[in-house]
């Protein structure tokens, strides 16, 4: 059960990397970072599991609640990725203004 | 006095300043000088305070977000200090106190600037990474009417968020394999983790810092933020930002894994002598005057890292003292190539000739600021290295101190090209000449700072400052210790 959730998530951010390292589009760039944010969050969410466990609200309905703690960090970075990649598309939006094309190769000053 | 002060003032800045712009206008200049010197002081203030951790909201360490000041934050809140307030004098001159959303940035730069420095809790680390980077990626892409600045923005966006998902990634494998965040009860249980893991948390924290630093895998970002960014603001980059990433570095490293794996501290070593080598071939390779200095700086980044790489109380206070040096020195000489630039409405080193004549204290300063990053006996910049050479030596790190000597020709080399520009003669006039007082006095400042810290080893208490910070910190035991008092 949680080797499977582990392996997604890593796969998950593995993918997102690769997007990131590979494609020439700028959305795909950020459709990567959103990826990787993805995979990280699962593996912070699924850290929490208890096996059996329930959802940890008062009043306890009885049995091992799971880790709430982790889920505090997953919305708090949920909001900061939020942040990232609305930041990311307004730059894209002013790029795209600039250059009327979101390809890497044909954007002059992303050299080197 | 409670340090969460350091974090708050500047916080409180920048989310008044936009009242102010709604409700009062007309106050908009004076609150942000105000505001600049009440942040300053309060930092300074809590440095000066004397050592303590302080739990927010009286909770346990296990539970509750802990502050800790201790000599290696002290140190580095006093550069934030002094950074700062030198790049906001320099923006108030230069931008006027129109563009308010830039300060308001500016600050939240500040107090995250402050929270990274202060907070002892590995979660809280990672969010005040992410307030600082945001507004980071902002102010260099400030004014939005340059495209160069919104492309570099957009890729120091893109690299610092990869960054910071690595650095997430490995805190959160680091909270899997023990269940706690506070960084001072981490050092004590995660060198029980199985060895793989260990590894793993460190390899991800590492390869974040790394691309947050401008170390050279992740150094694509570093001279296109630089050399696109306004001229306070490439100081303030190459002053302070990259220097706050190297801090987390040196904490992180030696507070959890210092005893656990000496494995990181070689790749530290190998890491920082390709960037000070990339950084010193690549600087001497730019026409453009401010892609040089940002590669110079890239070079620094390196010969820090070295510094951290020797692993031992010799090597952490020769990193925070060449931090200190480098910001005193590449803020100044960011700031002159600002100004000069700006005369021959061109960055291209052969455009400058002949500026000698026209800003002679300019120039001058100049050449000061460039001779102490070289590495010229008497100033500040060759102390650093000869602090950094014995530590290597005695770490028998032979190849790195190597290139740190090397690299010091190299920079005599790029610089004095620079320098020859200023003083041979011009064809033509330059073709404006507005005055720059707050930049001259600023500039005057950091370069009796750089005097300061020249004598710095002859000053008794300054030399007992800096090696207290070594050896605090390389054990880790004291640090440890206040925390869980």
């Amino acid at each position: 059960m949680l080797p499977i959730s582990y392996g997604t998530a890593i796969i998950v951010f593995c993918i997102g990397l690769y997007t990131i390292l590979s494609k020439r589009n700028l959305f795909k760039t950020v459709i990567g970072l959103s990826l990787m944010e993805g995979g990280v969050l699962m593996l912070i969410t699924s850290s929490g599991y208890v096996p059996g466990g329930v959802p940890a609200l008062l009043p306890f309905a009885g049995g091992e609640p799971v880790n709430p703690l982790p889920h505090s960090f997953t919305l708090t970075a949920i909001v900061i990725g939020a942040a990232d990649v609305a930041l990311a598309l307004a730059f894209i939006i002013k790029i795209h203004r600039r250059y009327g094309t979101v390809d890497i190769d044909k954007i002059r000053g992303l050299r080197g | 006095m409670n340090p969460v002060l350091a974090i708050v003032a500047p916080f409180l800045a920048a989310f008044t300043i936009p009242l102010f712009f709604v409700f009062r206008k007309r106050w908009i200049g004076s609150s942000i000088v105000l505001f600049g010197i009440l942040s300053a002081l309060l930092s300074l203030f809590v440095a000066a305070g004397g050592e303590r951790a302080v739990v927010m909201g009286g909770w346990n360490p296990e539970v509750g977000i802990t502050l800790v000041v201790d000599s290696l934050s002290t140190a580095f809140l006093i550069l934030a200090a002094l950074g700062f307030s030198a790049s906001l004098s320099a923006a108030t001159e230069a931008f006027g106190y129109g563009p308010w959303r830039f300060y308001v940035l500016f600050f939240l730069s500040w107090a995250a600037t402050n929270g990274i420095i202060l907070t002892g809790d590995l979660f809280n680390l990672f969010v005040f990474f992410e307030i600082f980077s945001v507004a980071a990626y902002l102010v260099v892409a400030y004014p939005p009417r340059s495209w160069q600045a919104i492309e570099a923005g957009f890729k120091y966006l893109i690299f610092g968020t990869v960054g910071a998902l690595f650095l997430l990634i490995g805190i959160a494998y680091a909270f899997m394999a023990t269940g706690q965040l506070n960084m001072a009860i981490l050092a004590r249980v995660l060198p029980r983790a199985p060895e793989t893991t260990l590894s793993v948390v460190i390899g991800c924290l590492v390869v974040g810092l790394f691309i947050k630093s401008g170390t050279v895998p992740g150094h694509f970002w570093l001279p296109d933020a630089h050399s696109s960014a306004q001229t306070p603001v490439s100081a303030l980059l190459s002053g302070v930002f990259v220097k706050v990433s190297l801090y987390a570095l040196i904490r992180l490293t030696f507070l959890l894994f210092g005893n656990a794996d000496g494995r990181v501290f070689f790749v530290l070593l190998l890491f920082g002598t390709v960037t000070l080598c990339l950084g010193h071939l690549m600087a001497f390779q730019q026409e453009d005057i401010k892609r040089l200095l940002a590669y110079s700086t890239v070079a620094q980044v390196g010969t820090i890292v070295i510094a951290i790489g020797c692993a031992s109380a010799g090597g952490i206070a020769a990193a925070v003292y060449h931090a200190f040096n480098h910001m005193a020195a590449k803020m100044g000489l960011f700031l002159v190539a600002g100004v000069l630039a700006e005369d021959r409405a061109s960055r291209d080193i052969a455009q400058m000739r002949g500026l000698f004549r026209h800003r002679p204290l300019f120039v001058l300063a100049f050449c000061l600021f460039a001779a102490s990053i070289a590495g010229i006996p008497p100033l500040n910049g060759f102390m650093s290295k000869w602090f950094l050479l014995v530590a290597a030596a005695e770490r028998g790190a032979l190849i790195p101190a190597a290139a740190v000597v090397a690299g010091t020709v190299l920079s005599a080399a790029y610089y004095l090209r620079a320098i020859t520009a200023f003083f041979s003669p011009a064809e033509t006039e330059p073709p404006h000449l507005r005055p720059h007082p707050v930049t001259g006095a600023i500039v005057m400042l950091l370069a009796l700072l750089g005097l300061v810290l020249a004598l710095a080893p002859y000053i008794d208490p300054l030399r007992e400052g800096l090696l207290a910070v070594g050896s605090d910190t390389s054990s880790g035991a004291r640090y440890i210790g206040r925390v869980l008092q």
